[in-house]
């Protein structure tokens, strides 16, 4: 898999495509994994697409006392093994992002694998396949190369370089699985 | 302890070795210093013994896990508390009866799956306890008189039976019962997993239906076992009993190493109610920003604590953790950074202007389809 999920946020219409397509994902039990806010409703109309970043040494799975969360070999981080969660919500005060969810019925975490069983064969996940105005992609790694050089600006804020520990504060818009 | 254990590459082979120690010492006790050891059942011994390796390395190696340790910490250290003695005992008890008597979690995603679970886990756990409260003698009957039976549990005498009863038949047929919930249960899960096309997309098959496959072949070849010797007259049973000493011999070693793993770990979910949540779903922590509740003291600090052990540095220039703030909140502030959106709007109408100031929002217009030629798009781009 050499495909990336990009985002921008700013792009994002707040049409809800993206929550309804998860909803109808494989084994998601009707249920979105993905989330669409609105930054600051009393400020702006903006809202906002968020899917988990698949972090490369994810917090969510550090946390986790019963190491339910498994990375696969393409470095997606998927939902908690049903066998192992002990349904503590660790993993959702931990993740740095607040992405993964939990069903309080069932006791068991769920979160946004990309939708593994389909971008594992380089299919786009649910919601960048519908998503109408671009702000969920699923490209090619140069494509996100090119898009990425033009906010290159970003990663220097303050004259730093962002870390697998504090990237959040460099306005991380990309997002995915290497191959390597 | 500490210099023993330098005597060995990890805290893991040290438990392992006396683990072994203890069970060939056992072993050297119970069969006379060795000297009427049941060739026949010579491969049921170097089952019991890999898996008791691979449970204690594997279980080692788990609670070494800082998330893991710290959760066994506090657990400990809540028991240990007399003030919480009332808090203890019921989520201790909860946990036993919800989840693992009745593990009603699974019922709740679905009957069937509920069933399939139940029927797998009794079966199991009642086979394991009357092969081994039987072969390894706590367990056994004494005739009274001509009509009575007496269990007799650890030396203790317990009930009584008539011996032609109802009870009496329920318990010497009892590994054929557990047995059967086995095979009903195992089928039950292979005619999931081999039907409903969810499961079908995500499960890892040789993860998901290998401990389902050896199963059922214990499980089958043991009631052969049964069927041969009381209808059949005892034909084949040699090689029979043979046959089911390699599946269970397959099913010890495969057991700490794959999915069946999770029976052990389960028990932890007792810290859950003890230590972070007294009653489901009732939060008393308050988000930093927005003040909803949404978890509890203890466990933030636990949170703070294992991230900071693996250096997650996830402190904010105001001093403040991330974990200080609830999920939507920590959503929001990634948003409010990456799109400049912390200082004032210029108005609630207009673009938002990211911190590059090279992004405006395009939908309005789509994109050339130039753009999406790779070649083109990158001189375009740069
Ligand atoms: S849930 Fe959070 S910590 Fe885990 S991989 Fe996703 S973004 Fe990273
Ligand atoms: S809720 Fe489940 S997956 Fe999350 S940290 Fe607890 S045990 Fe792990």
């Amino acid at each position: 898999m050499n495909k990336i999920m990009y985002l921008e946020f700013e792009r994002c219409i707040g049409c809800r495509a993206c929550q309804a397509a998860c909803r109808e994902c494989g084994d998601h039990d009707a249920k979105e994994r993905n989330y669409v806010e609105h930054v600051d409703f009393m400020e702006s109309r903006q809202t906002f697409p968020m899917m988990c970043m698949q972090c490369k040494d994810p917090a969510c799975a550090r946390v986790c006392p019963a190491n339910a969360i498994q990375i696969t070999e393409e470095g997606v981080v998927l939902s908690a093994s049903e066998e192992k969660c002990i349904g503590c919500r660790n993993c959702t005060f931990g993740c740095p992002f607040g992405i993964p969810k939990f069903d309080f019925e069932a006791n068991k975490m769920y979160k946004c694998d990309m939708c593994y069983d389909r971008s594992k064969h380089d299919i786009a996940p649910m919601c960048a396949s519908v998503c109408p105005s671009d702000a969920i992609r699923f490209i090619d790694f140069d494509e996100m190369q090119s898009l990425r050089r033009r906010r290159t600006q970003l990663n220097l804020v303050e004259g730093k370089k962002p870390t697998e520990q504090d990237k959040w504060k460099y306005v991380p818009e990309f997002f995915g699985v290497y191959s390597d | 302890m500490q210099q023993l254990e330098r005597s060995f590459y990890s805290k893991a082979s040290m438990y392992s070795f006396i683990v072994v120690m203890i069970l060939i010492f056992l072993m050297w006790i119970g069969t006379g210093q060795f000297s009427h050891v049941d060739i026949m059942l010579f491969g049921y011994v170097i089952g019991s013994l890999v898996f008791a390796i691979g449970i204690t390395v594997r279980m080692v190696s788990w609670s070494l896990r800082p998330a893991t340790q710290q959760m066994l910490k506090r657990s400990f250290v809540n028991m240990r508390n007399r003030k919480r003695k009332k808090r203890n005992i019921t989520s201790i008890l909860k946990t036993a009866v919800d989840n693992i008597v009745l593990q009603k979690f699974i019922f709740k995603r679905g009957i069937y799956r509920g069933i399939t679970h139940w029927l797998i886990a009794w079966g199991c756990l009642g086979s394991f306890a009357i092969t081994f409260g039987l072969t390894f003698g706590w367990m056994h009957f004494s005739l009274i008189d001509a009509e009575t039976y007496q269990m007799v549990v650890m030396g203790i005498p317990t009930i009584k039976m008539a011996a032609d009863g109802f009870l009496a038949q329920m318990i010497f047929e009892g590994l054929n019962i557990t047995a059967m919930m086995l095979l009903f249960g195992v089928l039950m899960a292979l005619i999931r997993r081999s039907t409903n096309k969810d499961v079908k997309v995500t499960q890892r098959p040789e993860f998901d239906l290998m401990p389902l496959y050896i199963l059922l072949a214990v499980t089958v070849t043991g009631l052969v076992l049964t069927v041969s010797y009381k209808f059949l007259g005892g034909w084949m049973h040699n090689y029979m009993a043979l046959i089911h000493q390699i599946t269970v011999v397959l099913f010890l070693v495969y057991f700490p190493f794959g999915k069946l793993f999770h029976l052990p770990i389960r028990p932890m979910a007792a810290g859950v109610p003890m230590n972070y949540q007294e009653e489901v779903q009732v939060d008393t922590r308050g988000c930093r920003r927005c003040n909803t509740p949404y978890s509890s003291d203890d466990q933030i600090a636990d949170v703070k604590e294992v991230l900071g052990l693996q250096s997650f540095d996830l402190q904010l220039a105001d001093g403040s953790y991330l974990s200080d703030y609830c999920p939507a909140c920590r959503r929001r502030m990634r948003v409010m950074k990456q799109l400049n959106l912390e200082s004032s709007l210029e108005s609630p109408y207009a673009p938002i202007q990211t911190m590059t100031d090279v992004q405006v929002p395009g939908f309005g217009s789509p994109r050339a389809d130039a753009y999406y030629d790779n070649s083109k798009g990158e001189k375009e781009n740069d």
